[in-house]
């Protein structure tokens, strides 16, 4: 059962993680996509939705070949004694990756939804661009950047192929409760699999209820 | 809003705390077919020496690809010689580390409730669906074609074959009854809850595991105790013990 | 003082603007799609293709020769759009204070919520506002960043009519107390007289006239099919003249009869407009009349315009706008110099102020 226990607490601790580094990169790149009509804007879109769309083994393997100590970034981080494979790290990193565009999507229509002339005032009222998306932005697009992250979380805690892929399923440093329940069943431990169904189940569903609950009473509150 | 993400930002660290690698402890990576004997080989270790010993278990083949690509393990623990040879030509274990004094041998399982009747290779043809782990890298995998081969069956056998994903899963279809029979080694029919031997395999090839610390690990006096550990006298009761054969360490 | 020289290019024509206007209160007429909203969204620096010079005063907001233009939070310019544009995420208090400098002079947040009576609405929220309300916020909003220029696009347009004579005080009240000078675009001559000294007159990105407002009748009548052009008359209050009527206005030597409650005559001082349509006009003296207000005049100039014609008269001691068919007009040979008779009722009078 402690098993069960560490195997849970280090999903959501790599989940959370993972969630926290994408927030603000997330955030600044909705808002770039939201405001800008600049000619990259479709490249960078279509790059962002990558991982949405291609398998997460081929994420996985991008990223493998990327940070392998002979590849062009492995070799940095190697010189800098910094490890990333097959450690909790590589595990928030292709965490991360699959889930940043579920992040950015909501967030961006969230941007997208404020009207321009409340931005405009805000400057004409003496904020800065910075000062706007702060005072501004930020606030009214609160219900999306929620949803997007929970969303986020929600995927960051299922995340299967791309981590599998650079992390293994070591238990104890990167077996997430989606390895483990792959584990367990290829061994034949099929109970063991199906008590860490049901609490997976138990989460999520949480997850998103309480995102129904947050963004419905956020609409009740702006609307009119 | 400050709030939330100051908020946030703690419970990160918080969690991050939790993740971070304190204690002195080993990685040892482990075919599927060791998991039992080096898990209480690892716990008795941990009694004498205090290092704690983490185990990934799985088809050696796959073990050795994570190493190769930079896994953090400190000994691989391999179910066959060349894997360990890949791994010594890429530089990553040295020729005078390794110990190959393990040995295993092959059976034939089915479901324990199994009314079967398969006693001799020939028989495996005539069964809808055998489960080996996958001959094309998975040691037992690798053996089990080999022994086939030798008897000129392989043909036969092989548009029956269900590849698995190690020699743990081959056993776990079988117990399931999703698949017929299966060939795994011995020691993993002796683990087996629902599963039974139907026969013996007595003409296979040489099974030899290959142990040895990984050169690049970070803390290598800690491999090189455990790897004199498991090729010591007390290792080699417990391999006995579970049913492995011991070759005459190096 | 307030230097335009402005280009911009719009959706159908280029925006030029050159104009040197004398600035304490300048009100910006023209059909709607003039351009009206982009020459103050220039000046506010929400426009990046604009081009050209705007200074204000001393200060220089943009200068391309020279390479100057300020960014909209530099330019300390009070902008306040057609539909207040409040944040609707901050109640009252905060959206006025929105804009307040950390160093702002003490007393100014007090002085704007006190200009605006706005007191009693701090702790709402825009949603809860009504159009007029939301527009006194927006307007204390714009005065609490003590600006250096005030941009009203059509302040009351978004009010409803019995509304409008209520914030049209208020304003009235900001020139006078802050004396900040300001930009007042309107479809309403009335207004533009009753609040401006100057008036430009826009027709499709260029200026078809700058004046005085009352001079801006001829061209808006020939450019705006939505100019109005009420009669805006400011005297003293007093009892009526008989029993029967309500209250009496002291415009110069003249009074008219105007309808007001008893509470109001206190006041003093007001103001009232009479819409052009509500100006009868006759070529004979008028008897068993009910009009209250009947006064002999001179016709002093005639517009046409389409089936309508712009009547000015001189009665009372007033100019006034009249419009009549041009049928009616044809008829009665109302031309300039004639002698007329104008008919005002008593309830034709609104209250502005």
């Amino acid at each position: 059962m402690s098993d069960d226990l560490s195997i849970l607490l280090l999903t959501l601790r790599v989940a959370a993680i993972a969630t926290l580094l994408i927030l603000p990169l997330g955030i600044f790149a909705a808002w770039h996509l939201a405001r800008r009509r600049s000619p990259g804007r479709t490249l960078i879109e279509t790059l962002l939705s990558l991982p949405l769309v291609l398998p997460p083994t081929a994420v996985g393997l991008l990223l493998l070949e990327a940070l392998r100590k002979s590849g062009p970034i492995g070799r940095l981080l190697d010189q800098a004694g910094v490890e990333i494979l097959f450690t909790w790290k590589a595990v928030v990193l292709a965490t991360a990756v699959m889930s940043f565009p579920l992040l950015v999507r909501p967030v961006r229509t969230a941007f997208e939804e404020i009207d321009p002339r409340l931005i405009a005032m805000g400057r004409s009222l003496g904020s800065g661009p910075v000062a706007v998306f702060r005072r501004v932005a930020l606030p009214l697009a609160w219900r999306g950047i929620l949803a997007g992250t929970l969303l986020a979380f929600s995927r960051a805690l299922g995340e299967f192929g791309a981590t599998i892929m650079i992390a293994g399923s070591i238990p104890g440093r990167t077996q997430t409760m989606a390895l483990a329940i792959f584990q367990r069943t290829h061994i034949g431990q099929d109970e063991g699999a199906m008590r860490l169904v049901g609490v997976t189940v138990v989460i999520a569903f949480a997850a998103v209820w309480t995102t129904e609950i947050l963004t419905r009473r956020r609409a009740q509150r702006t609307s009119a | 809003m400050r709030k939330f993400l100051g908020s946030l930002s703690l419970l990160a660290a918080f969690f991050a705390l939790g993740l971070a690698d304190p204690k002195p402890e080993i990685l040892v990576f482990g075919a599927a077919s060791l998991n039992e004997s080096l898990t209480d080989l690892g716990k008795a270790h941990e009694a004498k020496t205090g290092t704690k010993v983490v185990f990934s278990f799985g088809a050696s083949s796959d073990l050795a690809r994570q190493i190769q690509a930079g896994a953090p393990a400190d000994v691989f623990f391999s179910a066959d010689t060349a894997r360990m040879d890949v791994l010594e030509k890429a530089g990553l274990v040295r020729a005078g580390d390794r110990r190959e004094f393990l040995s295993n041998s092959l059976v034939v399982v089915v479901a324990a409730d199994s009314t079967l009747k398969v006693t001799a290779a020939g028989d495996l043809a005539n069964l809808p669906k055998i489960a080996l782990a996958d001959p094309a890298s998975v040691p037992a995998g690798i053996y089990a074609k080999k022994w086939l081969t030798g008897l000129g069956l392989w043909d036969k056998v092989e548009p029956k074959v269900v590849p698995t994903l190690d020699v743990r899963a081959a056993l776990a279809a079988v117990e399931s009854g999703a698949i017929p029979a299966a060939v795994v080694y011995r020691t993993d029919a002796a683990v087996a809850k629902s599963a039974r031997i139907s026969f013996a395999v007595t003409n296979g090839p040489e099974i030899v595991y290959s142990v040895a610390p990984v050169a690049a690990s970070k803390s290598p006096k800690a491999a090189e105790a455990f790897v004199a550990f498991l090729a010591g006298p007390d290792g080699q009761a417990e391999f006995k013990r579970r049913g492995f054969v011991i070759r005459g360490s190096k | 003082m307030i230097d335009l020289d402005v280009s911009l290019p719009l959706a159908r024509f280029p925006l030029r603007v050159t104009a040197k206007l004398a600035g304490d209160a300048v009100a910006v007429l023209g059909p709607s799609g003039a351009g009206k909203t982009s020459l103050l969204e220039a000046i506010a620096g929400l426009r990046p293709h604009a081009s050209g010079r705007i200074a204000v005063g001393d200060a220089v907001l943009m200068d391309t020769a020279t390479g100057i233009s300020l960014p909209p939070e530099r330019r300390r310019v009070g902008y306040v759009p057609q539909d207040a544009c409040l944040f609707p995420h901050l109640d009252v208090r905060g959206n006025v204070r929105f804009g307040m400098a950390a160093n702002a002079r003490a007393g100014i947040f007090d002085e704007a919520v006190a200009i605006l009576q706005i007191a009693p609405l701090l702790s709402r929220f825009p949603v809860t506002l009504s159009g007029g309300e939301r527009q006194r916020v927006a307007l204390a909003r714009a005065i609490a960043t003590e600006p250096r220029l005030l941009l009203l696009d059509e302040p009351l347009a978004a009010v409803d009519p019995e509304l409008k004579g209520k914030i049209l005080p208020y304003l009235l009240r900001v020139r006078e107390a802050l004396r900040i000078p300001f930009l007042y675009v309107t479809h309403n001559a009335g207004e533009a007289r009753a609040v401006a000294q100057e008036a430009v007159v826009l027709r499709e990105g260029t200026v078809l006239f700058s004046g005085p407002p009352d001079d801006a009748l001829r061209s808006m009548s020939l450019v705006d099919p939505e100019a109005r052009f009420d009669n805006v008359l400011a005297g003293s209050l007093a009892a009526g003249r008989s029993a029967g009527e309500t209250g009496s206005l002291s415009v110069g030597s003249t009074r008219f009869a105007v309808p007001v409650e008893e509470h109001e005559l206190r006041e003093g001082r007001a103001v009232f407009s009479v819409a052009p349509d509500d100006v009868l006009v006759s070529t004979r003296p008028l008897e068993g009349i009910s009009a209250r207000n009947v006064h002999p005049g001179t016709v002093i100039s005639r517009e046409i315009s389409g089936a309508t014609a712009w009547i000015r008269v001189a009665a009372g001691g007033i100019e006034w706008t009249a419009r009549l068919t041009r049928g009616a007009a044809d008829e009665l040979a109302l031309l300039p110099g004639a002698t007329v008779w104008i008919a005002v009722k008593t309830h034709a009078f609104r209250r502005l102020s």
